[in-house]
């Protein structure tokens, strides 16, 4: 089956992962193995983790979706400027029923940006990567066209404290919503004939097509769904900073598919899986904190995060080759 | 039937694409126009300084062209000052995005015969403009020294976050803070983060920081996207206001968390004022006055019970 | 025996090509036809126009004397005919089960099925149950099928095809790309699909192949049927004299 074959690149990758905090936590005992760093850890890779579910289904199909840090972008504008125009202006002081309008606005607006990603690529058959380049500009141009080229700085105080800064059971909300999605983002990959037809239109979307899958509709799904969770991340983006951030998010993209490549997921399509892009999310965050932590100079870090990338992948390509020649 | 509906298409994308490029205007000439190439769209301290700029503007006579790259970006911004140049206005004002790069497209500017001032950032080369308007960085940069250490009794780690290396106006606040740290014995300056413009990375650097050094008596941010990320940081550390924040600028965004007590004092340009006189120097060469080489003007020290100055300098998004 | 499925006087130009000149064709139920002609002279064209993947322009479709329209492959697998294509259309990431399924999951019972989860436990035994019926031996279940061998890989693709067709199997060389003894067994599946009352039409350039495992050859050559032997009467020399048009049209339709 094709959750074991993934599950023995995981096995791998995860170790790597291991290692890395064990190596940090030996530098800083007293710094990196702490309840404060996980906790922090995990809410800032929150976001990312969001997108690159949604990313590790589009690259199963042998697809890429470069446009996701832009689509957040416009949706959380979109869902900004609705909750300020809701509240007259100013949604600082609105309530749970301006900040819930304010999350269907935002997964409205990035799944409207998917099934416009999903058509242009099935429909009109132009190639993901220039379908999804194309919109990555046009979404950022969007959001600064709705937003009048400034960042909108006015979110709902509620919406920041429960979402953005609050805590359930003692876990930080931000972390509940992306293990909720992370989970179901699971389940439908590896147990429902949706994740079934994502693995086989990657493998092969001919044969997929004459066993009378219809290819087109599915991929259209699939490029709504990583709209759809590029909009939920917009939205937990507002939650965390409490604006728009228009300049940030340019590399979220590149982020996203180095986590799912790096989780052991294939470029060609036809092979990957939830759990190894939790991991594959995690190696970059854990490095960018680690070097902080064990003060690495900062003009080393962008070099040194590089290197562990590469060298990741090349162990996990080491690993699968002995396999597959045994 | 393909080909032509093909050929509809392409008809209708470079209509599309017409009427797009009517309704934003091209660049304008004429002896009376200055243009005006900030360094990014949207950016309330750009649009104060174009504020500033508009109102002198108009009171000597002259009209401004804002032509705002989308970015704060050379390979955007030349292009802009290609088009800028052969449209011929009187005068350019401009926020070079590169202290090298900008100077090709502008020494080409300069050989037309437009007259250049910089406002903000300047090129390396100082041939090029007749006058240059900024902050002065450093300067600014030891205010945040001292105000940071008059807030946390003048002892304690202290952690400075940059945008990327190689930006030259946050470099030198970054430079000029820690120059102005020495001067206080108990203060430890832990060192420079770059948050490559990213705030969710500004985030990310304190909270780890805070790991490693659970005592950091205060953080100085040198631009937006560093202050909004350190106070989201701060926040989810747990750690509002016993850290203390210095944020650069005074957008509305810093003025509200200010107010809302996230960061503790802002170090406010005046951007209006380098507008301003940034007519006032093209204006000059253009009448063939004198022109001032190097002006700037002055930076304050904002904190949140400070209302008059607040007024006065917090950045506007609308003129 | 019966007459299962028939073209006839079927058409087709592609541009200036005229691939299809009136062919017809016929398979019995339980019976092994085998479709033979030189390159171009329209057998897979055929198959395709009987597998539903293209509509003739002019000509008639009957399946049990029935005229039929076949309007898209999904049209044929709903009467029962399926088509074992010569590059397979296999996922080749995916477990046997999976692609002996894909398209027909079988999901859970009640509210999870409804959610669309798939029961691959299920699956996995029918598929056992389908391998085993036809001869098809693999050492695991779970592995990807891009690991297998080419023979089994061919089986699989096989398997398929019979575990769904009701009434007709298509192959389209099925074996090219085999060695001896997949070959073999390959062919072995095709005698036990007929065996169960099923009509097997194989497309094949090999003539001993052809005569060992065929009952009837119905032999095409530019767009029509030109000649119909049964395998037991016929030598590779008579094969070939027709597929080239050295010996004059036999039995012709």
């Amino acid at each position: 089956m094709v959750a074991k074959l993934s599950k023995i690149t995981t096995v791998w990758i995860a170790l790597v992962l291991v290692l890395l905090c064990v190596v940090f936590s030996v530098i800083n005992p007293a710094a990196f193995p702490t309840a404060f760093n996980l906790k922090t850890l995990l809410v800032e890779a929150a976001v990312l983790l969001v997108l690159s579910v949604g990313m590790t289904f589009v690259i199963i199909t042998a697809g890429i979706d470069l446009s996701v840090g832009s689509v957040l972008l416009f949706a959380s504008m979109c869902s900004a400027l609705a909750m300020n125009s809701m509240a007259g202006g100013d949604s600082t002081a609105a309530g749970a029923d301006v900040a819930f309008v304010g999350l269907l606005v935002a997964l409205v607006a990035g799944a409207a940006w998917g099934v416009l990603n999903g058509l242009l690529i099935t429909v009109a058959k132009v190639p993901p990567l220039i379908v999804t380049l194309g919109s990555f500009g046009a979404a950022l141009g969007a959001a600064q066209l709705a937003g009048d080229g400034t960042d909108v700085d006015t979110v709902p105080e509620g919406m920041r404290e429960w979402l953005g800064f609050g805590n359930t059971l003692g876990i930080p909300n931000m972390v509940l919503v992306a293990l909720i999605v992370t989970l179901l983002g699971g389940w439908l990959l590896t147990t429902t004939r949706f994740g079934r037809y994502t693995f086989a239109i990657g493998s092969n979307p001919e044969a997929a097509r004459r066993v009378g899958i219809s290819v087109t509709r599915h991929l259209i799904m699939v490029y709504t769904l990583v709209g759809l969770l590029a909009g939920l991340a917009g939205y937990m983006s507002l939650a965390q900073f409490g604006a728009t951030t228009l300049s940030g998010h340019t590399t979220d993209n590149l982020n996203a598919i180095a986590g799912v490549v790096l989780g052991g997921t294939s470029l060609f399509g036809g092979v990957g899986s939830i759990a190894g892009t939790v991991i594959g999310v995690f190696i970059p965050a854990v490095l960018t904190r680690g070097f902080i932590i064990t003060g690495v100079q900062a003009y080393w870090q962008p070099i040194a995060v590089g290197l562990v990338l590469v060298a990741a992948v090349w162990f996990d390509q080491s690993r699968r080759r002995a396999r597959n020649n045994r | 039937m393909r080909r032509t509906r093909v050929a509809a298409v392409l008809v209708a994308l470079l209509s599309a694409v017409l009427v797009l490029t009517a309704c934003q205007g091209g660049a304008k000439g004429g002896d009376h126009t200055l243009s005006f190439i900030p360094g990014t769209k949207g950016e309330p301290f750009y649009i104060s300084m174009q504020c500033g700029a508009q109102a002198k503007a108009a009171e000597l006579g002259y009209t401004l062209d804002p032509q705002p790259p989308d970015k704060f970006d050379p390979s955007l911004q030349t292009p802009i000052v290609s088009a800028v140049t052969a449209a011929k206005p009187g005068a350019i004002l401009i926020a070079p995005t590169s202290p090298v790069a900008m100077g090709a497209p502008l020494k080409e500017a300069k050989r037309a015969g437009i007259p250049i001032v910089e406002v903000d950032t300047a090129l390396k080369d100082r041939s090029v403009a007749v006058s240059s308007v900024s902050s002065d960085n450093p300067k600014g940069g030891g205010l945040g020294a001292d105000a940071l250490a008059k807030l946390v009794g003048e002892k304690g780690p202290v952690l400075i976050i940059d945008t990327t290396a190689g930006t030259s106006t946050t470099n030198a606040r970054a430079r000029g803070f820690a120059e102005q740290l020495k001067k206080y014995p108990e203060m430890k300056n832990l060192g420079t983060q770059y948050n490559e413009n990213e705030a969710s990375k500004a985030a990310t650097i304190v909270t780890a920081t805070l790991a490693a050094h659970p005592d950091l008596a205060g953080i100085f941010a040198t631009n937006l996207s560093s202050t909004e990320g350190a106070a989201t940081g701060l926040r989810n550390a747990g750690k509002t206001g016993q850290v203390k924040l210095i944020g650069f600028d005074a957008s509305p965004k810093q003025v509200a968390d200010m107010k809302a007590g996230a960061i503790q004092a802002l170090i406010a340009q005046d951007p209006a004022a380098i507008g301003a006189s940034g007519v006032q120097q093209a204006v000059n060469a253009l009448q063939g006055k004198p022109v001032e080489r190097t002006l700037l003007p002055d930076m304050v020290t904002i904190t949140a019970d400070d209302q008059a100055t607040l007024a006065k300098y917090a950045y506007k998004t609308k003129c | 025996m019966s007459v299962l499925l028939e073209a006839r006087e079927l058409v087709k130009h592609y541009g200036a090509v005229h691939a299809l000149r009136g062919a017809s064709f016929s398979v019995d139920a339980g019976e092994v036809v085998a479709l033979i002609g030189d390159n171009g002279a329209g057998k897979s064209t055929l198959v395709r126009h009987l597998s539903g993947v293209e509509q003739p322009e002019s000509g008639q479709i009957l399946l049990n004397g029935e005229p039929i329209t076949l309007g898209s492959p999904t049209d044929a697998r709903v009467q029962g005919i399926e088509t074992v294509y010569q590059d397979l259309a296999i996922a080749p990431e995916l477990d046997p089960a999976a692609n002996l399924f894909l398209g027909r999951e079988i999901r859970r019972k009640g509210l999870l099925g409804a959610l669309g989860m798939l029961d691959n436990g299920a699956m996995r035994e029918k598929a056992k149950v389908e391998f085993d019926r036809l001869g098809v031996s693999l050492q695991s279940m779970s592995t990807p099928i891009g690991s297998l061998s080419g023979g089994q890989r061919q089986s699989i693709a096989v398997a398929r095809a019979v575990a769904w067709a009701s009434k007709v199997v298509f192959m389209d060389e099925p074996t090219a790309a085999l060695g001896v003894v997949q070959r073999e067994r390959v062919l072995d599946v095709i005698k036990r699909v007929r065996d169960t009352g099923i009509g097997v039409v194989l497309i094949s350039h090999n003539m001993p192949e052809v005569l060992s495992v065929a009952d009837r050859v119905e032999v095409l050559r530019l767009g029509r049927r030109v000649a119909e032997f049964r395998a037991a009467d016929a030598t590779i020399e008579d094969l070939v004299g027709a597929m080239t048009g050295a010996l004059g049209d036999g039995e012709a339709a």
